[in-house]
């Protein structure tokens, strides 16, 4: 027993020692899932910056986005595992979108790496309709108005449904590109409400946009009194992280050195990037380690519930 | 005697067919949903639509030069001579693109290092072998080609071109990657 | 926050942005860039085979990297890009005025008057009555176009909904394919290959349609290669075989010696400046038109001037063709006005209607943070508008370059007759290699440079075949929009199969673009020039 003890204090302490001596062999390929200029995009590049100047590691960002980050998994799931490829994606791309794309691919052919910051998703309206709740828009529906509710992928499409079948409604649900555009669609008029990750929160500060409802399990920091998915009778919800990957096998040394390092500037508010995550999602969440794969295989798990609840 | 040009016919012949076999066989064997899909129990628009529209943009198109653009007096038509000249081009492309993509690995193979081509795809003067390689090929042979003559000053003009294209990309900036470092 | 603050802020925007140092004094970045862009836009306006699209295209993934993929990289890069456009249009008259060789497609109607002045020994006069006009021209068009836009955009904002927008973006596509190129069944063909290229690894399955199954595919074809492969690549090609076919390499070109008053009279100015205004109206009404390039607007202008020209013209003055000033002034100040004026479909609808507008939408797509559309005029009161800012930024660029142009541009303009002895042979291998570097450097896949090599060959044969690659690169940018907009509207209206013709506005649209098709179809006689 004792004997035993020993071994684990030492490959744990030989485990730590590994982890903060390792450096990537080469300069690391960054790949974002995300459009050039926006905010994933933007935290993908200033996390990188960091790293550079910290670490003296060196990044070659590249952009691999389209199919909710499907395409980049496609594309790093046989690349070199040695900490060399990495990729950023949000954890609905090994959850959701590769259950239902059901093309071959499953998260055990990935390695996750770190997660930095949590969605505040929540179902948003511009003030000016004068709803100050999700119980407001089932009653604005019930008495005819029809309803746009505007998404950005199409998980949240299902939960916008379900929301809608939960409260006896029918919403006209209008699936568009990016969390940008349900916000400047909700700000056109093109659609009544929308879920928004984050993005909201400065107009929701102004007075210009109201949270209606968390699409979390959890209330919104933001604003705590919203309803959750389960008041309004939804068991399903949005909540998702942006997420650094790799491919399968990566050994355990750069998996940690990666992910305590990124971790570290994610949670550095005093950094670009620990500031831009603090402004935008309230500070950052970091999920590593065994948590993160237990994390992800759930996630897998609990889209096949929320495809079949939806297509029913 | 004069001929009627036929260039108008035949090309609108090729867009047809071309058109008809993209909406009835590409788009129907490649998409994953229909013209039209129920999706939450709502009809919505699926992922062959818009590209039959586009066929039937070209295949439309096509019809119209074969109908009333037919004996149109402006018919320019691709020649023979043209014709070779693009499958000439486009091969010298590709032997430039393959002495770029492979020059380097095997540098490093030979003569370089232990590490392999990958981790030194940002290492200097490893990084640069193959675009040079293959760029002052595709400079100079171009103009050898047009000039009819190898020269001296050809291929001082393709390595000259090569040398300004590595100041201007690759000496500036840290994270841009001159081809083919890319992909190796 | 009101309209003044917002045009305030876009000035303050230029010229505040972030500093570069320069012969020891730190000057604000923007106003540099402007400058550059402008020189090296007469630069290539300057030499025949080069274009102001080409400059574009290639400095695009430079100024990138330099400036970075952030907000603050906006107004650097479209101040560049604004320069090389107005540099280029000054400078295309230059070969024309001197060697009879245009230096962009635009000015060869310059060449008409402007050549044969050169060869009475009024060369430097030519010069001048060409960069007068299109500086007037330009400054014309770009009041108009800061005058309209805007109200455009709030008024496409608060009347058009989904269902509208959807017909609006067909009535575009369809004005394009039946305007430019004049057969509107080649225009059709072209629009249609831009669209399907577009199709390729879009849209909402999870399935990338269209791949054949393939990784490369899958990410469908990046908007750099399918632009700079077809506009760019493709005329390359053609210069390239146009080469080697002829085998011309060595081309002499004369000047000739200056005979006599070389300057601008205030009787000279007072005989032209009918003839600017009245191509300076053409241009920029033409210009506002998605798709009608200034060739067609050069032409015009030159037209109208032409006729009016002939009936008020006294004997001892030369009619146009023999080198009238007036016919130099006709065609500069009308193919010069079109480029402010097209950036009102741009930045009000996100439409973009010539090669350069396509190049600044390539330029707001790569870099992020400004999306060309109606949303960008959002005068939003207790927050700013970062997008609004951007605009007015832009507005500013314009002045900035036009100022440049009114003060040191004709002087730089008159010394570049020296460009157009660059062989031709060393450019066009010089530009391929850049651009295909470029795209790589912006891309960092060798896939990508087999598709711009393919949308090359592609944009070669059309060239060929008397297709226009304009059709073709237009309908590839708005491909996207146009399949969401109308998913959008369809699920938006809760899946009405009439959604187009929901409404007054979306059936009016509608039936303008039958309009448009029908009249373009009705055989027409081709104008002569003679």
């Amino acid at each position: 027993m004792k004997k035993l003890l020993l071994a684990a204090a030492l490959s744990l302490s030989a485990f730590a020692a590994n982890a903060a001596d390792w450096t990537p062999p080469g300069p690391i390929k960054l790949m974002i899932a995300f459009a050039a200029g926006g905010g994933a995009d933007t935290q993908a590049r200033l996390i990188a910056e960091e790293l550079e100047a910290r670490m003296g590691w060196q990044f070659i960002p590249e952009q691999v986005t389209g199919k909710g980050g499907l395409n980049l998994a496609a594309a790093i799931k046989d690349m070199p595992n040695d900490g060399s490829v990495i990729g950023m994606v949000v954890t609905e791309s090994l959850g959701y979108n590769m259950r239902a794309a059901d093309a071959g691919m499953t998260p055990e052919q990935f390695t996750p790496i770190v997660t930095t910051a949590g969605f505040q998703m929540a179902v948003v309206s511009l003030s000016s309709k004068g709803w100050n709740s999700f119980a407001d828009v089932v009653e604005a529906a019930k008495g005819g108005a029809d309803l746009r509710f505007g998404t950005m992928s199409p998980k949240l499409s299902d939960l916008a449904y379900l929301l809608g079948e939960a409260n006896g409604v029918d919403f006209n649900i209008v699936q568009v590109r990016g969390g940008r555009a349900v916000m400047d669609g909700v700000n056109a008029g093109d659609m009544d409400l929308g879920f928004m990750a984050g993005i909201q929160a400065k107009g929701v500060a102004a007075g210009d946009l109201v949270n209606l409802a968390s699409a979390l399990s959890e209330p919104l920091q933001q604003t705590p009194d919203a309803p959750t998915m389960a008041d309004l009778g939804v068991e399903f919800v949005a909540d998702g992280y942006f997420m650094f990957i790799g491919p399968a096998g990566m050994p355990e040394d750069a998996r940690a050195a990666l992910s305590d390092a990124i971790a570290a500037v994610a949670e550095d508010e005093s950094t670009k990037a620990g500031g831009i995550i603090k402004k935008a999602f309230g500070g950052a969440s970091v999920i590593k380690g065994a948590d993160l794969d237990a994390l992800v295989a759930s996630d897998y798990e609990a889209a096949g519930a929320l495809l079949k609840a939806a297509s029913e | 005697m004069h001929r009627t040009p036929r260039a108008n016919l035949y090309l609108g012949l090729v867009c047809l067919v071309f058109a008809v076999a993209i909406a009835g066989l590409w788009v129907p064997f490649d998409t994953d949903s229909g013209l039209l899909e129920t999706v939450r129990r709502r009809v919505s628009i699926g992922d062959a639509l818009a590209p039959t529209i586009a066929a039937f943009f070209i295949g439309f198109g096509g019809l119209l030069l074969m109908v009333s653009d037919r004996n149109a007096n402006d018919q320019p038509a691709l020649s023979a001579v043209h014709l070779r000249f693009i499958v000439a081009l486009v091969a010298l492309l590709v032997v430039v693109f393959s002495v770029m993509r492979w020059t380097g690995p095997l540098a490093v193979a030979l003569v370089g290092p232990e590490e392999p081509y990958r981790i030194l795809r940002d290492t200097a003067p490893w990084k640069w072998l193959g675009f040079a390689a293959g760029g002052v090929l595709l400079v100079t042979g171009l103009i050898a080609a047009i000039e009819r003559r190898m020269s001296l000053r050809a291929v001082l003009i393709g390595l000259g071109v090569v040398l300004a294209l590595i100041a201007v990309f690759d000496l500036p900036f840290d994270d841009l990657l001159l081809p083919p470092n890319g992909d190796v | 926050m009101g309209v003044l603050d917002y045009i305030w802020l876009g000035v303050l925007a230029v010229f505040q942005g972030p500093e570069i140092g320069l012969l020891g004094l730190a000057l604000p970045v923007t106003p540099v860039m402007i400058l550059g862009g402008f020189l090296l836009g007469i630069m290539v306006g300057a030499t025949p085979g080069l274009a102001g699209p080409m400059a574009m295209a290639i400095s695009l993934p430079i100024l990138i990297s330099t400036f970075g993929f952030n907000p603050d990289a906006l107004l650097p890069v479209f101040g560049f890009l604004i320069g090389v456009m107005k540099g280029a249009t000054v400078g295309g008259a230059v070969p024309a005025v001197l060697f009879n060789t245009p230096g962009t497609p635009d000015a060869f109607m310059t060449t008409l008057d402007g050549y044969p002045m050169t060869q009475r020994g009024q060369a430097k006069k030519a010069l001048r009555v060409a960069h007068f006009s299109s500086a007037s021209g330009d400054t014309f068009s770009d009041l108009v176009l800061i005058i309209c836009a805007p109200f455009l955009a709030v008024l496409v904002e608060a009347y058009l909904d989904l269902p509208e927008k959807t017909a609006l973006l067909i009535l575009s596509l369809a004005f394009i394919a039946s305007v430019i190129g004049g057969s509107v069944g080649k225009g059709l063909i072209a629009t249609g290959l831009g669209l399907l290229a577009a199709y390729v690894g879009t849209g909402e399955d999870f399935y990338p349609r269209l791949s054949l199954g393939t990784e490369a595919l899958a990410q469908g074809f990046p908007i750099t290669t399918a632009v700079l492969g077809v506009l760019i690549l493709g005329e390359v090609f053609k210069g390239l075989d146009d080469l080697w076919t002829e085998r011309l390499t060595n081309q002499r070109y004369e000047g000739a010696a200056a005979h006599g008053d070389q300057t601008l009279s205030r009787g000279d100015l007072k005989r032209i400046f009918p003839f600017i205004g009245r191509s300076a109206l053409i241009g920029t009404a033409i210009g506002a038109l998605p798709g009608v390039g200034s060739t067609l607007a050069a032409t015009l202008g030159y037209t109208v001037g032409r006729a009016r020209h002939a009936k008020t013209r006294t004997d001892d003055t030369p009619a146009f063709g023999d080198g009238a000033m007036e016919g130099v002034a006709a065609t500069e100040a009308a193919n010069s006005s079109v480029s402010g004026a097209n950036l009102i479909p741009v930045l009000s609808l996100g439409i973009p209607g010539n090669a350069a507008a396509v190049f600044l939408i390539l330029a707001a797509e790569s870099i992020g943070g400004f999306n060309p559309g109606p949303s960008v005029f959002k005068f939003s009161t207790d927050s700013v508008n970062p997008e609004l800012v951007i605009a007015f930024g832009i507005f500013t660029a314009m002045f900035i370059a036009n100022a440049l142009n009114w003060t040191i541009g004709g002087v730089f303009m008159r010394s570049m007759g020296i460009m157009i002895r660059i062989p031709k042979h060393i450019l066009l291998p010089s530009v391929l290699l850049l651009t295909l570097t470029a795209i790589y450097v912006q891309e960092t896949r060798l896939s990508a440079i087999w598709f711009a090599i393919g949308f090359g060959v592609l944009g070669y044969v059309m060239r060929r075949l008397g297709i226009s690659p304009l059709p073709f690169v237009i309908a590839f940018i708005l491909g996207s929009n146009l399949e969401e907009t109308a998913r959008q509207a369809f699920a938006a209206t809760g899946g009405d199969p009439f959604f187009l013709f929901s409404s007054l506005t979306a059936s009016a649209l509608m039936l303008l673009t039958l309009i448009v098709i029908v009249f373009s179809l009705r055989p027409k006689k081709e104008p002569t020039l003679t």
